[in-house]
């Protein structure tokens, strides 16, 4: 997927009033918290087929780090 | 006309549905938007400048996106009543697949379809109130109705779990059940059955069946800020049917 089309859709399903970009930490978005985390999971799951787990979820930080998470590979 | 409230409602064009619509059109700081398929049933609404007729087919519920997209773009709701109804009586052994479906596609698909476009920032105000009318038959069971139970029950679970999603944005979500309406649904059950089985109907309402507007006061109280702590309930309306 194009990066630039991710982070359109993962700015509208969080519903974020703040612009995204690939070095923003989600962690720190007001809108982060338990239902944004369910979405993101949701999301990658019905995207690229892959299932980030809890320690996923933790771990990550910045879009580029979940963006690592999914696999480089998958974007361009 | 300065419009406070948007109100959206489905299975406006009968019933309690209808009801609601005719109240609530009264005031005219709100405005509501009606869903159903025949406008000929609802000829006196459509007089109302703060009524919208929305004609659609909740069978369609892979076009509900594109309903919000063409026709609610800039309207932000602060109520939605789930009314449109499909009720049946067919016992276990025909229940096919496909008749299963076509129930729960209307009584609970297209709620689902419709809430999660109207969850949505830009279609809801935070505050908003949610109603989806269930039916006591949702905790009770009764024989040939098994995909109407089934359906009004899984709106039951429906409602507490979107009750807890949207509880950030002090959106409520709440079903009423309401026992045996005097609706156009309920005289065609009746049609549909002997006297002597319909008398022990109406006979098993302590205090007798309903009228449409027995139901429409209680979501008007659950559509209002009076009702504000409130979310997440099953409320039931039924002149006591279901205490026995």
């Amino acid at each position: 997927m194009n990066t630039a089309k991710f982070l359109e859709l993962v700015r509208d399903e969080l519903e974020l009033d703040s612009d995204l970009h690939v070095s923003t930490n989600l962690k720190e978005l007001d809108e982060w918290d338990s239902m944004a985390a369910m979405v993101l999971i949701g999301l990658v799951s019905n995207e690229f087929d892959v299932n980030l787990t809890g320690d996923d979820i933790n771990s990550i930080t910045t879009v580029q780090s979940l963006i690592e998470k999914i696999g480089t590979e998958r974007f361009e | 006309m300065s419009i406070k409230k948007n109100i959206l409602i489905t299975g406006a064009t009968s019933g309690i549905g209808k009801a609601l619509a005719c109240l609530l059109v009264k005031d005219l700081n709100t405005c509501v938007y009606g869903i159903g398929r025949d406008e000929e049933k609802i000829q006196d609404l459509l007089g109302y400048e703060n009524f919208i007729f929305l004609k659609f087919d909740l069978f369609k519920v892979e076009e509900i996106e594109e309903l919000f997209k063409s026709s609610l773009g800039d309207i932000k709701f602060s109520g939605f009543v789930h009314c449109a109804g499909l009720e049946e009586t067919l016992p276990i052994g025909l229940y096919t697949v496909d008749r299963v479906q076509q129930v729960f596609t209307v009584n609970v698909f297209s709620a689902i379809e419709i809430v999660r476009n109207l969850s949505k920032k830009k279609y809801s105000l935070d505050q908003a109130s949610f109603i989806l009318l269930s039916s006591v038959m949702g905790e009770l069971g009764q024989p040939g109705k098994i995909g109407y139970c089934a359906s009004k029950s899984a709106l039951l679970g429906f409602a507490r779990s979107l009750a807890l999603e949207l509880a950030k944005r002090k959106i409520r979500v709440n079903c009423v059940s309401p026992g045996i309406v005097d609706t156009p649904l309920t005289q065609k059950l009746f049609q549909q059955i002997e006297e002597e089985n319909k008398s022990r109907i109406v006979g098993m309402h302590p205090i007798g069946i309903g009228e449409p507007n027995d139901v429409v006061y209680l979501i008007e109280y659950l559509l209002g800020d009076k009702s504000k702590w409130l979310t997440g309930q099953n409320i039931k309306i039924d002149g006591g049917y279901s205490i026995q």
